[in-house]
């Protein structure tokens, strides 16, 4: 696998859209391209944050908030 | 404009923060450090979001909810496992919620339910980012406006394709039969569409 190859499953793996057969060989090649790689997918999950961007937000009940903050203030105290 | 993939630079199209407000990075050092006060900003800045992406994937209003304050936990929890050399809070978070979506989805049997609806939704409107993006809709911010763009880009296969992977943690296979498409044409659909928004997300930051 080339590195334009590797690019490609790499836009694949962070969606989790790879093939079992498919991971064994990204593995492989993440493994030979090293930092390169690693830097590659890591941008790649940008993907992910603008997916995310795409939909109109939604609104949450208020009360989720509360437990929320209640439940962190008594773990931290713990 | 040609955009080459051989930059690496991380790149991150979270909307902007406001004047004076701490970033998110700033927020997640302090929740590092375990500042109740930094959680509740991110909650403030990104519920909306998650929730979004959350309902996208269950189509549940309470079991959203339950799983948006289940994550935010997980936030809390996990914060110090997050380095923003191997990406952007936003995009850690999206990653998270996505991961524990799917897997509620799965785990709560809501899966048949939540097919039918999907199976309904793309019987009407076979691209459900176009489904969600209605003239009557509120105005939307800059940011999304600019995503949709170029997510509504791509030929509608394309973008089903995708959205059955992301939103609903389909694999190709899963996708091919879901869609009576032969698995080939699912993998080119994926690696084209993907590659046009990765694309057009870097053109964007120059607008953002």
């Amino acid at each position: 696998m080339n590195f334009k190859e590797f690019q490609n499953q790499s836009r694949l793996y962070v969606i989790g859209a790879l093939e079992a057969e498919e991971l064994e060989e990204f593995e492989k090649a993440r493994k030979k391209f090293g930092k390169k790689a690693e830097d590659y997918i890591g941008e790649c999950y940008g993907l992910h944050e603008a997916f995310a961007l795409s939909l109109r937000p939604a609104k949450s009940s208020a009360a989720i908030k509360d437990r929320l903050m209640a439940m962190v203030r008594e773990r931290k105290e713990t | 404009m040609h955009v080459t993939e051989s930059r690496t630079r991380p790149f991150s199209v979270a909307p902007p923060v406001e004047p004076g407000g701490p970033s998110d990075l700033e927020l997640m050092k302090a929740i590092q450090a375990e500042d109740p006060d930094a959680l509740s900003q991110l909650y403030d800045r990104y519920n909306g979001i998650l929730k979004a992406l959350i309902l996208r994937v269950i189509h549940n209003e309470a079991e959203a909810d339950d799983l948006l304050q289940e994550i935010f936990m997980e936030i809390w929890n996990q914060a110090k496992n997050f380095s923003s050399q191997k990406g952007k809070p936003l995009g850690w978070m999206v990653t998270l919620a996505r991961r524990r979506a799917i897997d509620g989805l799965r785990k709560k049997q809501a899966y048949a339910r939540a097919e039918e609806r999907l199976q309904n939704e793309t019987e009407q409107q076979p691209d459900a980012w176009v489904h969600n993006s209605t003239e009557e809709e509120i105005v939307l911010s800059d940011t999304r406006s600019l995503i949709r763009k170029v997510i509504s880009g791509l030929p509608p296969a394309q973008q089903q394709a995708i959205d059955l992977a992301f939103f609903r943690g389909m694999s190709q296979r899963e996708i091919a039969a879901k869609t009576n498409t032969p698995l080939g044409t699912v993998k080119t659909r994926l690696e084209l569409g993907l590659k046009k928004i990765y694309d057009g997300l870097k053109e964007l930051k120059g607008e953002l």
